[in-house]
């Protein structure tokens, strides 16, 4: 049996530092078997989370990364045709031998329509992510990265596989999930998704870590990174959030500048440093200026001081 | 637990939070999963499964700490009946519980006593009462009951006579409500909204979606048709048709913040904050002597607390006079390079300039980078020529000027406006072979007069044509 606590462990052991809310809501998606749906500002591990959980419980991860104009064939199956017309074309000579036997065309027709099923049966089923997920041996984890890209017909497609994990196939019927695999959907909330799949799912929104976690999360990816830097860095940077810039630094800008600053091997944040490495933090050039600003302000006084 | 679980399910619901019967179990289930251990580890279950909307989160926290409130968490370990017992020990201690609301505002530095003009003679009534409940003949469940619905007012009602003794004695009295009334908006106006807009949106999107068939139906794309079924043999199974590109419309508003169009301007940011929720690309300013751009506080403020911000003079100035022609002066030189694409404007505002100089060729300007212009105003139409109104004067660089007074009214004119930007932008070429052939057809001045009469000019009198009488 799995608790949170031993959810909080798994993730930490493969880098992922969770927050109890995170922690739980893994828990509950694993025994009740509900896809979570996860929201939060780009860069802070929506996805970093499915990757650490594929690796932690040793699920082998299906990804399908959401586009407008995604269709049922590029996410659920597909037919492929190309197959089935090289196999009639191979299988020619013994469709002639069995059709000869049959007196005249009617009973030809017949007998052909007997076999119709053979070339739309799973040999000529092509899996897309989703059907590969429920059909796969072992309980995998499906992740359906930014659903908000995609169009609603396609969200109304997804409420048949997550509440029931099947796949109405109209050929071959219904197809169950061997193993219903542990569903995350995220999102960065471009576009409302519906209440109907909100229904269907647990939802976790995933904010900005407090400033410990943020810390261990440094701290996790970069070992050889001092505490004091760290600290100071994560301080700084949540300073540069409150600035409403056109894109605040997210944890994925944390880690790259910690990586920056390893390589770097700075030891102190000074606003030189800051003015040297500005890039990575922000994205836009008004947002440039408001940070180096900051950094000057911030900083040199206690350089200074 | 069931029970406890749907009256707090209600309470939410009462709350405006929606959740399903579905989300309910969701909750029961995870709940027996888990166990209730603590305080924050029950309050996090019952969020994942009830809550599914970011924004609701803080009300979901509210109601949360309201209605758990009751009982002291004294320990994971305890029996539920020395929870019991701590609960009917809070109910004795007369409003002891107020001190223990997690949501507690009441600092030590702030005025003591809060008035509430909204606070009825019945209501103090049913707070009193609330004491005289004798635990002892009631079950626990029936206590929640009882309890539920009077916390919100017990938090309204004057503080616990202990406090006085501690500070000085100050009193605040509510700010008076007349001047707020009109600035912030009800849950009910903006449900309204919400219902107007979304409903705009259904039509909108159904419309969208028969341009977007409608360019599907394009003609054959030769090579991509060729590419698609090479595997096939070169039989077309699967055809490729040429697609017209669909950019999303994009939408520019200035709208004028300044005291004689508040009542209409409410709206308008109200419409905005909801179109903008539906992830249409609009950009939007207020202005009254200045200008100032409100996107992002839009999309992440709640809508009160900026009409709020506004309306305290937060963001742009209120007590100076409008100026229209110094807001388009100051808006082409901050804001007029770097709009994206050929958006459609549109203007709010009564283009009352108070005497300023009016810097109409500005106007002209932005016309020249915009797809369409729309003046929305208040005002009818006779009154435009009075007083220091420049309606005339600007509304020449317009495509069009609307009058506009009520919430219906606006939603009808964006709509058509929103249809009008993505037809023009569905179907470019119809559009130019329909002008071309407009341009094209040569009028005829003879056409009118001899129309129908056969080239008399004089009406014939037909009495064939009574025959029917």
């Amino acid at each position: 049996m799995i608790t949170e606590q031993v959810v909080k462990d798994l993730l930490n052991t493969s880098g992922y530092i969770a927050d109890e809310a995170i922690a739980t809501a893994v828990f509950l998606a694993l025994h009740m078997e509900k896809p979570i749906l996860i929201e939060g500002p780009p860069g802070v591990g929506k996805t970093g989370l499915a990757k650490a959980l594929s690796s932690a419980l040793d699920f082998p991860l299906v990804r399908l990364q959401c586009y407008e104009g995604i269709d049922e064939g590029k996410a659920l199956y597909d037919w492929e045709y190309g197959k089935q017309l090289l196999y009639t074309q191979l299988l020619r000579t013994q469709l002639d031998t069995y059709l000869s036997v049959s007196a005249d065309l009617r009973e030809a027709v017949e007998r052909l329509s007997a076999e119709e099923s053979l070339f739309f049966s799973k040999n000529f089923l092509v899996q897309r992510p989703i059907l590969r997920s429920f059909l796969s041996e072992k309980r995998s984890l499906l992740l359906i990265d930014e659903i908000d890209r995609s169009d609603d017909e396609f969200e109304a497609l997804l409420l048949e596989c997550l509440s029931d994990f099947q796949v109405s196939i109209p050929e071959l019927g219904v197809i169950e999930a061997k193993r219903k695999p542990l569903t995350i959907l995220t999102s960065n909330g471009t576009r409302m998704i519906s209440d109907a799949l909100r229904r269907r799912c647990l939802y976790l929104y995933i904010g900005y870590p407090e400033l410990d976690r943020e810390v261990a999360i440094v701290r996790a990816k970069f070992p050889d990174l001092c505490e004091v830097l760290a600290r100071r860095m994560v301080e700084f940077l949540r300073k540069v959030r409150e600035l409403n810039l056109r894109k605040p630094p997210s944890v994925s800008e944390t880690l790259d500048w910690a990586q920056v600053l390893s390589i770097l091997k700075a030891t102190q944040l000074t606003p030189e440093v800051v003015a040297n490495t500005v890039g990575v933090i922000a994205k836009h050039q008004t947002d440039l200026q408001k940070v180096t600003d900051l950094a000057m302000q911030e900083l040199s006084a206690t350089w200074n001081g | 637990m069931e029970r406890i679980i749907a009256s707090f399910v209600s309470a939410l619901r009462e709350n405006g939070i929606r959740v399903s019967p579905g989300e309910s179990l969701d909750a029961v289930q995870a709940l027996a999963l888990c166990g209730m251990e603590g305080r924050r580890s029950s309050r996090q279950l019952l969020r994942l499964t009830l809550v599914k909307n970011v924004n609701d989160i803080p009300t979901f926290n509210e109601v949360f700490n309201r209605f758990f409130s009751r009982f002291n968490f004294v320990d994971p370990q305890n029996e539920i009946s020395e929870i019991m017992d701590a609960a009917i020990i809070n109910m004795e201690g007369e409003f002891n519980y107020l001190d223990q609301l997690p949501g507690d505002d009441h600092d030590e530095g702030g005025p003591l006593l809060k008035l509430d003009s909204d606070i009825n003679p019945e209501d103090l009534a049913e707070l009193k009462s609330l004491t005289e409940i004798d635990p002892d003949d009631t079950e626990g469940t029936e206590i929640v009951v009882q309890m539920k619905g009077y916390r919100g007012k017990a938090k309204k009602a004057p503080r616990p006579t202990r406090r006085y003794t501690q500070n000085p004695l100050t009193i605040e009295l509510n700010k008076s409500s007349s001047v707020q009334m009109g600035i912030t908006f009800t849950v009910e106006e903006q449900i309204a909204m919400q219902d107007v807009v979304s409903r705009m949106m259904m039509r909108l999107r159904k419309d969208m979606k028969r341009m977007k068939n409608n360019q599907n139906r394009g003609k054959l794309h030769v090579i991509k048709t060729i590419q698609k079924n090479y595997r096939h043999d070169m039989v077309p199974f699967q055809v490729a048709l040429r697609r017209k590109r669909r950019e999303k419309p994009r939408l520019v508003v200035l709208c004028d913040v300044s005291f004689s169009v508040s009542h209409a301007s409410r709206f308008m940011l109200l419409l905005l904050h909801t179109l903008q929720n539906q992830h249409l690309d609009v950009r939007s300013f207020i202005f009254n002597r200045e200008v100032a751009e409100i996107t992002e506080m839009l999309a992440n403020m709640p809508v009160n607390d900026l009409m709020e911000a506004i309306d305290v003079g937060d963001i742009v100035d209120l007590d100076e006079n409008s100026s229209f022609g110094q807001v388009f002066l100051a808006f082409k030189k901050r804001y007029l390079e770097n709009l994206r694409g050929r958006p459609a404007f549109i203007i709010l505002g009564d283009a009352r300039n108070n005497y300023d100089e009016a810097n109409d060729w500005v106007l002209d300007e932005i016309r020249e980078k915009a797809r369409y212009m729309l003046w929305l105003t208040p005002e009818e139409r006779d009154t435009w020529s009075r007083g220091d109104c420049l309606m005339d004067i600007y509304g020449a660089y317009c495509d069009k000027v609307e009058v506009v007074k009520t919430v219906d009214d606006l939603s009808l004119v964006v709509e058509d406006l929103l249809r009008d930007i993505y037809a023009d932008r569905a179907d470019p070429i119809d559009r130019k072979r329909l002008l071309e052939a407009k341009a094209a057809e040569i009028y005829d001045s003879k056409d009118y007069y001899t129309r129908g009469a056969g080239g008399n000019s004089e009406p014939v009198f037909d009495p064939a044509g009574r025959s029917h009488w």
